[in-house]
């Protein structure tokens, strides 16, 4: 309060509105050199990495880190990210995971703001960088409450198509793993009839399959199960290793979406009518190896009216907490005393936040109560 | 034919005061044998006969509602079950009027009440003139004696101050300045009051020639010496530094001070506040923490006290509030927290804390709407037809 409204009172010195800072030599305290999410471990606990520029949009051009974080990113001319313990634990847990064993279910969880879209996007880094192919949703709720286009599916009776956000997630899905795909010689176990003249042929690519879908918006639903099953054929094949990534996983098992099944509105569906939905549940289930998925459940990820915990059991439901039991959960909490003097240091580092006068980290620390979502939004006006 | 010219004759007061005095010669005339009881009757005047015939129905009247009273107060204690003895006490007869007839009027003079007659009927003015008619105040026909004998006092007293001046200066002595009246403390009674003290009504104008004389008075070097003349006419200033009783805090078993501070309230809240010193700036509100708060006016309200008495992390404090919203409940917060910091910081950052206005309790309620309106002030959108 103080802070803020003195903010206007600041002393116009020279690049008062540039956020720009010429590069220093020396590393500060809240960086780390290792941008390389392989080989990140304990030590970089609460300093931020800087995500290159072309990675960042092969990787999150179609969605993966947040809107105002992207706004941010924008700002402060550079894409970094915070190394928090929870990405680390997983990553220590990946990379003494036995393969050939079933798929380990990680589920991150935690209050609104905890940082759990950020360590997705840390993870898919990581997972892109040794060698996994991503199956990445960026946020699943969109699919449910802002679908961008619906009707009926053409192959499946009475169920609901979600035709271009299928296609734009396939597009998504070619962007992060468009090397894997088309270095690898992975073929298709089985021909795909998708109407009297297209087919996709036994043994041939991947990405010819995801092509296919890509410019058929109509079967961009079909091909994503038909992809998910080639997908975890492979894996437990050894062909590829492969890491899912589904944020917002809980809107799977909702009571209702914002999909209608007739064009007037008038009659939502559930998730469970909607063709998008069975392939996504279908490679969270335990039955393939050579994979890890990390899921995370969202409060906001709910209709309105039920949002009273941020547990798995609450927004998963019996159903969807039965299908990913056992899963291994992570709590995502607000940032410790280090994590929070290395976000403020590097907001100032920024010139983001200019107004430090004295208590001023005690007061944003009190007010945010060190949610990192929620100290974002108070140094913006800082 | 004599009688009747003789009555004529006494019937005039001048006269009548002559023939008393013949009377007194006694002249043994056929005069000197009329009765004349009758004209000693007469004497009193009209006014004063009304007088007479007003005061003793007063007094009547008084006497009646005194002793009604004192019967009053030993029903009192009959009903309450006490011993009368104790009833002769006003409070303990308050107390039970408002334990026997609760009343939620606002106005606390429309309450129900029993007090001494003495206190309820409006003093009167005592008989200004004898018997005779002649007035005792030498100012009488000013018709404001009351008045005018005080503007003539302070005029008397001015004068005397500056005759001893004179003297004083002869003697080549000057004014200590240590004895100077100190009156930064205290103003004029207002009109109203000084219409009280003199039981005599006075006009606007009237009053300002009261202040002017009595500045003049004060403005005198030597005022000191009517001091106890000016002090009936001066009231003391609201004392803005009330020095609130700061409460001691009281030790728990892990050996820390604390202060619970009961009833904080603001709009519809209601809520309670510990504060634990030392602390490390925890705060729980109904078990949560800061986050029980969505919006950041509500938790910068907990925040202002903490930061202005830079006690942020060196406090704990925990909060249980009920009713009202996010913003009441915050306000209550920030103001218990406030009472309860006062037993941890300095007498100096209290009184700069009273002048942030953190220790003022927000009396503000939501105002009523009002039929024929659209809220409380706004009116409806006001359309030609």
């Amino acid at each position: 309060m103080l802070l803020r409204r003195s903010s206007r009172l600041i002393k116009p010195h020279i690049g008062l509105y540039s956020t720009v800072v010429e590069p220093k030599l020396n590393v500060d305290e809240f960086r780390t050199i290792e941008d390389n999410p392989v080989n990140h471990s304990k030590q970089h606990i609460g300093k931020y990495y800087k995500i290159d520029d072309g990675l960042k949009r092969k990787l999150f051009s179609q969605g993966g880190l947040p809107k105002k974080y992207e706004k941010q990113i924008k700002t402060f001319n550079e894409a970094c990210l915070m190394v928090r313990p929870q990405a680390i634990e997983i990553m220590e847990y990946i990379n003494r995971t036995d393969f050939s064993k079933p798929v380990v279910r990680y589920l991150l969880y935690g209050e609104r703001g905890a940082g759990k879209t950020m360590t997705m996007a840390h993870l898919a880094h990581y997972g892109h960088e040794n060698g996994f192919c991503l199956v990445h949703v960026p946020y699943a709720p969109d699919w449910y409450k802002r679908p961008k286009e619906f009707g009926p599916s053409a192959t499946h009776e009475g169920m609901v198509d979600l035709p271009l956000d299928a296609a734009s997630w396939l597009i998504h899905f070619k962007s992060q793993n468009n090397d894997l795909l088309t270095k690898s010689e992975v073929g298709i176990s089985k021909t795909y009839d998708w109407s009297k003249r297209e087919q996709t042929t036994a043994g041939s690519k991947l990405i010819e399959l995801v092509d296919h879908g890509i410019n058929r918006a109509k079967y961009a639903s079909d091909v994503i199960a038909a992809l998910m099953d080639e997908i975890k054929i492979a894996s437990t094949a050894g062909k590829i290793k492969t890491m899912v990534l589904i944020d917002g996983y809980n809107s799977f098992f909702n009571e209702q979406t914002r999909v209608f099944s007739d064009t007037r509105k008038k009659h939502p569906v559930t998730p469970d009518k909607v063709t998008l939905t069975q392939p996504f549940i279908n490679i969270t289930n335990f039955d393939w190896c050579n994979g890890v998925c990390v899921l995370s459940v969202d409060i906001f990820g709910m209709l309105g009216w039920e949002r009273e915990s941020y547990l798995p059991r609450y927004l998963l439901g019996k159903e969807g907490f039965e299908h990913l039991d056992p899963f291994v959960p992570i709590k995502m909490d607000k940032y410790d005393e280090r994590q929070f003097d290395s976000c403020i240091s590097y907001y100032v580092n920024r010139k983001w936040i200019q107004n430090t006068a004295q208590g001023f980290d005690k007061e944003l620390k009190f007010l945010s109560n060190s949610n990192p979502y929620k100290l974002m939004e108070l140094c913006n006006s800082v | 034919m004599l009688l009747k010219s003789t009555l004529k004759l006494l019937n005039n007061p001048v006269n009548r005061l002559l023939i008393n005095r013949i009377n007194s010669f006694n002249y043994g005339t056929v005069t000197s044998s009329i009765n004349l009881d009758f004209l000693k009757r007469d004497k009193t005047s009209k006014a004063m006969k009304a007088y007479l015939e007003r005061a003793q129905q007063h007094d009547e009247f008084m006497k009646t509602q005194n002793e009604e009273f004192k019967i009053g107060k030993r029903h009192l204690a009959n009903m309450m079950g006490e011993d009368p003895v104790i009833y002769e006490d006003q409070e303990k007869i308050d107390e039970a009027i408002s334990y026997l007839m609760p009343s939620a009027l606002y106005d606390k003079r429309a309450r129900p009440m029993m007090k001494p007659p003495e206190k309820i009927f409006p003093e009167r003015k005592a008989a200004e003139f004898d018997e005779t008619g002649r007035a005792h105040h030498f100012l009488f026909y000013t018709s404001k004696p009351n008045f005018f004998q005080l503007l003539y006092d302070a005029v008397e007293h001015l004068n005397g101050l500056n005759k001893f001046e004179d003297n004083m200066t002869r003697q080549q002595k000057s004014v200590d300045p240590a004895l100077r009246l100190e009156l930064s403390g205290s103003e004029w009674i207002n009109q109203d009051q000084l219409e009280l003290k003199l039981v005599e009504n006075i006009q606007p104008v009237e009053y300002r020639y009261f202040v002017n004389v009595m500045n003049r008075l004060i403005e005198h070097p030597y005022s000191f010496r009517v001091k106890d003349f000016i002090d009936i006419y001066r009231r003391p200033l609201m004392n803005q530094t009330i020095i609130l009783d700061i409460p001691k805090p009281h030790i728990d078993k892990d050996g820390k001070s604390f202060i619970t501070v009961y009833e904080c309230l603001r709009k519809k809240a209601r809520g309670d506040v510990t504060v634990r010193f030392p602390g490390s700036g925890k705060i729980l509100i109904n078990g949560q923490d800061v986050t029980y708060f969505e919006y950041d006016q509500s938790r910068e309200q907990i925040l202002f006290p903490l930061i202005f008495t830079e006690m942020l992390d060196k406090v704990d404090i925990e909060a249980n509030v009920e009713g009202g919203g996010p913003s009441g409940q915050a306000g209550a917060i920030r103001w218990g927290i406030a009472m309860g910091l006062r037993s941890f910081v300095d007498a100096d950052v209290v009184e700069k804390m009273r002048y942030a206005g953190l220790l003022q309790r927000d009396y503000r309620r939501r105002e009523r709407k009002k039929p024929g309106q659209e809220g409380a002030r706004r009116k409806f959108t006001w359309k030609k037809r």
